[in-house]
Order: structure tokens, then sequence, then C-alpha cells
């Protein structure tokens, strides 16, 4: 199983970043979060979500989902990683892979708070 | 302040340049909440300084719905009392997570200098460089200059550089709430921006209580009244104005949220480039995110085009000035050319009327949305009005959003703010705030 994302639907609030924060600290806190809103684009209007996975980044651009696996082109810094993942706090790679909150009791935290259901469990690994 | 809280406030003298922190004492926050309970309170503290306050409510930037809320609270350039103003989009959650609870800012810089904060740090840096640029030129600037595009951004344009009563604090590249000219207090200070970005990290209380009704409130709102709905346009519709929504829907390329809000109180506008476009487009500007939904029922109601009504509301946010008192002069001249009207801006001066909307700003539209929230008085900005926007100004709750979700009671914010930190604030305390913020 894996986390989708209708970033068409996404309507940018950062729920899911901040409870999968929750996840990650017990605290409220955006630094460790798998799932983060790409928003750098401001002035264009164009945004989307990136969730690092185990071995790819889902990239979930308005216009469709990419799913990059992460390897040489996809090293922090590199221009991929760079123009979505852009001016998060913490780069995308360093940041724990998804686990589907694997032991919290609400299953996963961010499929669960999204206003828009623009987040989905998908059948397929990575 | 152990939860929900950074447990700072930041007393920033831009005269001599002195940066001193003082902590939020639980003895405050166990008699004033939060927010506006607080901001009003330090205001009157330092008011022979004349200051501006910023501030968070406790639930702001938690996973309590609607939790997007920064407030400025000053004198209102318009007034000449005490008054406040939102700050919505990620700036409220980003100010929340610079270390800071309250920003306190005083006296009169010598030279331009904008505020910089971040990760329980303030800065005072210079701002000559950017001193007579307009608000999207400034915002570029400071973010490059800082080498991150997240910063969120308070910055005043040219109008108030000269001092108009209508220069508004501009967030980012947008317009905001600030319809009480706090821009011009902004300038008088020679304070062209405050910028913000925090990578701080809140502990709560008793977590799992917390976001277990988190949750459940989620649950709750996806089958409010509001669910489906969305942007501008349909905040239209609430408002009984199906009009305008038909009217904008043509430009209308996608709604966005303010920070963890249900409903996207924002819709962007493509007045350059096809609004269908997914694709991220060439093109550096091609519209602009209407944050106003009055504003830009004002220059409909002046007789321009949505096309034309966006390019000028554009025009406004680089000059950092309040369109809706734009909007206004226009019904009275009769403009509709975006170009006179553009001209025109550094010549606006002059009352604009304000509602009888007490301290809070009107800029959140007069009555509920989307359901009738069991009132008896809700004419428009009265008494419910102004009691839901004390609540939402002292909680962190976005005002737009409080006014459509009846779910969001008072009872069950007190009840989140007690299990996220531990206190015991109850009803007779949050009704001597609201009175006291409503007087
Ligand atoms: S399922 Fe859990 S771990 Fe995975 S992205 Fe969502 S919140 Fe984060
Ligand atoms: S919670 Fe949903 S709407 Fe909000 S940013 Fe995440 S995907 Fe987008």
């Amino acid at each position: 199983m894996r986390i989708d994302v209708d970033a068409l639907k996404c309507i940018g609030c950062m729920a899911c970043e901040m409870a999968c924060g929750y996840h990650r600290d017990d605290a409220f806190a955006l630094l460790a979060s798998c799932i983060v809103v790409y928003r750098a684009r401001e002035k264009k209007d164009y945004f989307g979500v990136v969730i690092k996975e185990e071995e790819s980044l889902t990239i979930a651009r308005p216009e469709g989902l990419e799913i990059k696996r992460i390897g040489v082109a996809e090293e922090p810094g590199s221009t991929g990683q760079k123009k979505e993942a852009d001016a998060s706090a913490k780069p995308m790679l360093l940041r724990e892979p998804c686990d589907l909150c694997d032991g919290m009791k609400y299953g996963p935290m961010c499929v669960k708070i999204c206003p828009v259901n623009a987040i989905s469990l998908v059948e397929g690994g990575e | 302040m152990d939860y929900l809280s950074s447990n700072k406030i930041l007393i920033v003298n831009l005269e001599s340049g002195e940066i001193t922190e003082d902590e939020l004492d639980d003895e405050l926050v166990s008699h004033r909440i939060g927010g506006v309970g607080i901001t009003s309170s330090l205001y009157e503290t330092y008011k022979d300084k004349d200051p501006i306050v910023l501030g968070t409510g406790l639930l702001t930037g938690s996973l309590f719905p609607g939790s997007a809320l920064g407030i400025i609270s000053a004198k209102s350039a318009k007034t000449g009392e005490v008054a406040h103003s939102p700050l919505t989009l990620k700036a409220g959650m980003e100010l929340k997570y610079t270390g800071f609870d309250y920003v306190v800012v005083l006296g009169k810089a010598v030279k331009p200098v904008f505020l910089w904060l971040h990760d329980g740090v303030a800065d005072i840096q210079d701002a000559s460089e950017i001193w007579g640029s307009d608000v999207w030129k400034a915002s570029d600037h400071i973010r490059r200059s800082m080498g991150d595009d997240l910063i969120q951004t308070l910055v005043v344009g040219p109008a108030a550089e000269s001092g108009s009563e209508l220069a508004q604090v501009c967030i980012n590249y947008w317009g905001s709430g600030d319809c009480w000219g706090f821009g011009k207090s902004f300038g008088e200070k020679n304070l062209k921006a405050i910028a913000l970005r925090g990578m701080g990290l809140l502990e709560i209380s008793e977590p799992e209580d917390f976001v277990d009704q988190c949750f459940e409130l989620f649950e709750k709102i996806k089958k409010g009244s509001f669910m489906g709905k969305t942007g501008i346009q349909d905040i239209f519709s609430a408002m009984g104005e199906n009009d305008a929504t038909e009217w904008i829907l043509p430009l209308v390329h996608r709604n966005s949220a303010c920070y963890n809000t249900p409903y996207a109180t924002n819709t962007f506008l493509y007045l350059s480039e096809d609004p269908k476009t997914l694709t991220e487009p060439d093109e550096p500007e091609p519209g602009f995110l209407v944050t106003d939904p009055c504003a830009l029922l004002g220059f409909k109601r002046a007789g321009l085009s949505a096309k034309d009504a966006g390019s000028v509301m554009k025009a406004c946010a680089k000059y950092g000035i309040n369109p809706l008192a734009v909007a206004e002069f226009c019904v009275k001249s009769g403009e509709k050319d975006p170009e006179n009207i553009e001209k025109s801006l550094k010549d606006l001066e002059g009352p604009v009327s304000v509602p009888d909307c007490g301290r809070f700003s009107y800029w959140a539209p007069g009555k509920p949305l989307f359901s009738n929230f069991d009132a008896s008085d809700t004419s428009e900005y009265g008494a419910w009005w102004k009691r839901r926007q004390a609540v939402a100004y002292i909680f962190g709750i976005h005002p737009i959003f409080a006014n459509m979700a009846p779910e969001l009671s008072e009872e069950l914010m007190l009840e989140m703010v007690n299990k996220g930190t531990g206190l015991e604030l109850n009803q007779d305390i949050l009704d001597k705030v609201i009175e006291d913020v409503c007087s």
C-alpha cells in the first residue's frame, strides 16, 4: 500500500504535513514530515504535494503524478529534488520515509485529516 | 508557558536597536488566554511608545481546524483607536513557529529596516535597498537574500512610505485583512517588513486527547454545510451575490486555503494565462490571489470587469493600499478604467466608510456563511459577528472560517486549549476577555 495524492483537489492547507509531523514528533512541528506541500512558486499558483517513500519520491503535481526513484539523479540538491521539495526546511531526502503511520491508532493520518479527500491509500508498494 | 507556546514575548525597540525577551507567564495566559486577549494587554502596557503588537492564539499552528490566525494589534490610522487585523495564509502559522508568541515593536528606526524573525532569533536588518520598492519586489528581495522562498513577509509598499492612511500591511504578494491603515504605522516606524520563518516545535500537554479530538472535529466538519463549496466564488454565493460568482468563475485558476483551514478562502485569478492551465506557466506573474472577497465585490459594484478588477487588486497589492478603500473611491467617482485607477492610487486620500464592526477587521464578511449558527442577532457586523470574531482572534482561528463552522463552539475551543496547555480556563474567563476586547 502507498499514499496517493490528487494534487488538483489539494487546496494547499498543510494539514497533512502537520499531521505527519505529529506522527514523527508527538508534538506540532513540520521538520520531520514526509509529506510536504510544495508552495514555493506562489506567484504562479503552482502547488502540489511531495511524499518521501523508502525508495522513491512521489510528486503530485496539478498535471499528474510522478514517481521518481531515489537514486543518483535525486541526490539532495540535484535539480529534480530541489525543484519540487524546494525550500522546505529540511531536504526531503534526509527525512524518514512514509511508514503509513505505523503504530498510530488513526491509520494514515494524512488521509484522515485531508479536508478535501485529496489523499488516499492505494494498492502497490514501491 | 510550556505548551502550545514558545514561552516568549519579544520586545524590539527600533530606535535604540535593543531587543529583549520576556517569558510568557502562565498567569497572564490564565487571565487573558491569548491572541487578541494578550496583544491588547501588551498594547496597553506599551501604549505611550506607539506599539505595533503581533501575536498568535494558543491554537494557532496546531491541528485544530482553522488554526491559521496571527494578529496585528496597533492604533488605527483611520480611527485613532486600537484595532486588530488578521494574519492569514501561512503567516500566522509561521509566526507561531518563529519561536515568539508575541512581538512588540516600539519606536522609529533611524533608517529603513526590516525585522527578521526566525528560529527564536530576532534581527533588525537594513532595508535601504528595498525602501521605495513595491510590495512584490520587496518580498522577492527578502526571500532571495535569505535564500528561502517559504519566508512569509508582512510588507508595506509606497503607500505606507508616503504616509497614506489607506496603506495596508500585505502578506507576501497579496492583500490582507488590514483595513485599519497599519501600513502607515509600519511606514512611520521606517519598518519596511517583518519576515517570518520558523522551524519550532510546540509541545502539547495531553497530546493524544488533543489530537483525538481534532480528528473527531475534522470528521464532523467534513459533513458540514460548506463542504463541496470552495473559494471566493462560493463565498459570494453564501453572501447572496450569485452574479458575482458567475462574474468571477471564468478567471478562476485554483482555490487555496490558509494553514489548516478546511475551506479554501483564497482564489487565484489568472489574468494573463489560460485559467485552465495546469502545468507551471512560463509567465512569472500570471495573476493574482484574491484573499479579500469584499474588496473584489467592491470593484464589481464599481462596474469593473472581473479581469480589470483582478488587475486593479494586483496593482493595489503592489502599491500596498487597501483595495476595499480603492473600490469605494471607484464607486464614488465612477472610474472604471484600470489604468486610470492604478495611476490614481498615489493621490487617494480622505475618509472611507468603516462599518460598526468594533475593533475587528471588516475584511471578514459581516454575516454567517453557509450556516445560520442559531444566533438571534446576525445583523451585518452585529453582536453575533463581533463575538465570533473576538473568539477567533483570541484562540487563533481563521476569522472567515470561524463564520462558517458552528462546529467550532466556544466551549470546545476552551476544552481544547485546556487539553493542549494543562491550564483550567473557563467560560467566565473567556467572557471577560471577550467583553474587554469588544469594549
Ligand atoms: S501515511 Fe503517515 S507517515 Fe505516511 S505521509 Fe501520511 S502521515 Fe506521513
Ligand atoms: S491535507 Fe489535503 S488539501 Fe491539505 S495540503 Fe494536504 S493534500 Fe492538500
